[in-house]
């Protein structure tokens, strides 16, 4: 960090407790913002580039590999998209299995965001490790929830990390009935739980704060469930589009400081995916024991203090542990683990809501099932921007903190999004100029 | 990717021995975590006092994956200033006190193994005995395959780790 007395210049050149690699830099001139940059600088992975030519039954397995935190997300939008290039629907209890494996991986990835990343900032600590001493009950039972989410991506994906057991059209295998009984009376304990971990996050001394006015809130909506697996996407702007029009609506723009593209609204203006955006067009869909304790904790539609995200994602993973259980419960083996996919000439798009928010595949392929052309936009890339403004605005109200204490709140409201930057650097445009 | 795939639930299994490979096999010799540990598979069969699980370097998945474990492995590529198929040993919680080449292994992010072990030890779930098995990686491109000089040392690698493992199960072998 750099000052004078007209001058300060904060560079965090690393950010500490988000998943890759990126930095801050916020400047402060005659006592007024100057410029604030999210700098992602972690090398692009060229995902998009690698995918042309396979077959498309692969991209489950190879996008899974982008992020060892959400691979689930990955292999979701890829299966509904390459299921909808080729006209396929899956059957009722193939989407419920998906639905659970999907509720496993909110599991793990929010507890660990909750646990180990963003409750030191709350409590006082420099890292998850510090804290873990003074609060050893607390991260013990955070573990204990991690490990059954574990297991649920373990039970129905074949393996906890990068499940081996997602196919275009379904699953290779299901889990047999005793491995989902001995599942369901994991997640009972896993209730408790996490029902527990809401009402301490919700103990936090959480800085008052909102979003900057205009930032739109983006999510996917069903019909009858919070959304994992979601039919539509809507704003709180108004928006509501099927998933082919996402384009018509949204792009990526090319950044001098970031190695992801900033995700923008065509109509103008910033928007946010993820927890908070979930929560206040979803609310309405929780389980009735996480919308009680919603509601019990403070919590409404209107929320829009990114600080209280840790709130939402406690009761997100409350959410998940009850619906999981409600699906281990009620499971008898499917009649068939896949439905047959044949390729055809044609494109097709699919979206999830992974933990951190929408993901959205697209892909071409020919009639021999090879892609053509692949395109996906991660949940970090498109909160980028809104990430930005917020910082903006939250700086803009704290320019009397020193300079220690202005750093912290910003990492701090960085750690807000969650942002997965392994997720975010896998589609760098890259083009060479020759003259 | 086979129609059977392994589907077990291996967390209720407590094994001895633990062997975490870490990488990623679709950037080149950063699989050959992944090579060893189906070497080592080949090499052992089935045994319940073994857990072989690839992982990316996650440290809670990691203290979770060797809980119960006496002994555990980590094998991961390297990319350090020795010759291409290198193997290096190092008792994982002397990791600081190694060159620089071995900060970044078991994880390529802010959390890895040195985190792994910290976490671990301040909840008292550290192994007896925790080792680090690098093969030192020449290209790191995108694409799978390993090169021809890392291959070459898959073998090794694996024998190394089932000859340690053999004189952990009984230490009269």
């Amino acid at each position: 960090m750099t000052h004078d007395y007209r001058v300060r210049r904060f560079d965090v050149e690393a950010l500490t407790r988000v998943e890759g690699e990126g930095g801050l830099i916020v400047e402060i001139r005659e006592g007024e913002l100057a410029d604030v940059r999210l700098r992602i600088f972690e090398p692009p992975r060229f995902f998009e580039g690698f995918l042309v030519g396979r077959d498309h039954t692969e991209p489950p397995d190879i996008t899974a590999r982008i992020c060892g935190i959400c691979p689930v997300a990955y292999q979701m939008s890829a299966c509904q998209a390459l299921e909808a290039a080729c006209g396929v629907d899956v059957d009722d209890d193939i989407r419920t299995l998906r639905h659970l494996l999907y509720c496993g991986e909110w599991i793990e990835s929010h507890v660990l965001h909750v646990h180990l990343l963003h409750a030191p900032d709350f409590l006082g600590y420099p890292s998850g490790l510090a804290m873990a001493a003074d609060h050893r009950a607390e991260v013990e039972r955070g573990l204990r929830l991690k490990k059954v989410g574990n297991s649920v991506v373990e039970v129905v994906g074949g393996r906890a990390v990068h499940p081996v057991n997602v196919r275009v059209g379904g699953f290779y295998s299901t889990p047999t009935a005793a491995a989902m009984r001995a599942l369901a009376s994991d997640l009972h304990q896993a209730m408790d739980d996490a029902i527990d971990v809401a009402r301490w996050v919700a103990t936090f001394d959480i800085p008052e704060h909102g979003l900057p006015e205009g930032t739109a809130l983006v999510a996917l909506r069903h019909a009858t469930e919070y959304p994992m697996l979601g039919e539509r996407l809507v704003s709180t702007t108004g928006l509501d589009i099927g998933v082919d029009e996402y384009p018509d609506h949204f792009a990526e723009v090319q950044v001098e400081h970031s190695t992801a593209l900033h995700g923008s609204m065509l109509a103008g203006g910033d928007y946010l995916v993820g927890p908070l955006a979930r929560f206040a067009l979803n609310a309405d869909h929780l389980a009735p024991t996480a919308a009680a304790l919603a509601r019990e904790l403070g919590l409404d539609a209107a929320e829009r203090n990114p600080f209280r995200s840790i709130v939402v994602r406690a009761i997100e993973t409350v959410h998940a542990c009850a619906t999981a259980l409600a699906i281990a419960e009620a499971y008898t083996p499917p009649a068939r683990a896949w439905v047959p996919v044949e390729p055809r000439a044609a494109a097709g798009c699919g979206w999830s809501e992974a933990p951190r928010g929408l993901l959205w595949h697209r892909y071409e392929i020919d009639d021999q099932g090879r892609i053509a052309a692949a395109r996906i936009v991660p949940p970090t890339s498109q909160n980028q921007p809104a990430i930005e403004h917020d910082l903006a605005h939250l700086i803009g109200h704290s320019l009397h903190l020193d300079d220690d204490d202005l750093e912290a709140i910003c990492e701090q409201a960085v750690r807000n999004y969650d942002p997965c930057i392994s997720c975010a650097t896998h589609f760098l445009d890259m083009r060479i100029h020759r003259s | 990717m086979t129609e059977e795939p392994l589907v077990t639930a291996v967390t209720a299994v407590t094994a001895v021995v633990t062997v975490i490979a870490v990488g990623n096999p679709y950037r080149g010799d950063d699989g050959v975590g992944a090579a060893v540990l189906a070497a080592v598979s080949e090499s052992l069969g089935p045994d319940p006092r073994v857990r072989l699980v690839e992982l990316d370097g996650e440290p809670v998945r990691m203290m979770q994956a060797w809980e119960g474990s006496a002994l555990v492995w980590l094998v991961d590529a390297m990319s350090s200033d020795v010759p291409p198929g290198s193997l290096q040993e190092v008792d994982a919680r002397r990791l600081d006190e190694g060159d620089s080449s071995w900060r970044g292994v078991g994880g390529g992010h802010a959390l890895g193994l040195r985190e792994a072990i910290e976490f671990a030890a301040a909840l008292d779930r550290l192994p007896a005995e925790i080792r680090v098995l690098g093969i030192e990686g020449e290209t790191f491109d995108h694409g799978e395959g390993l090169s021809p000089a890392v291959t070459h040392a898959v073998p090794a690698a694996a024998a190394r780790l089932v000859a340690a493992i053999r004189r952990h199960l009984d230490p009269t072998h």
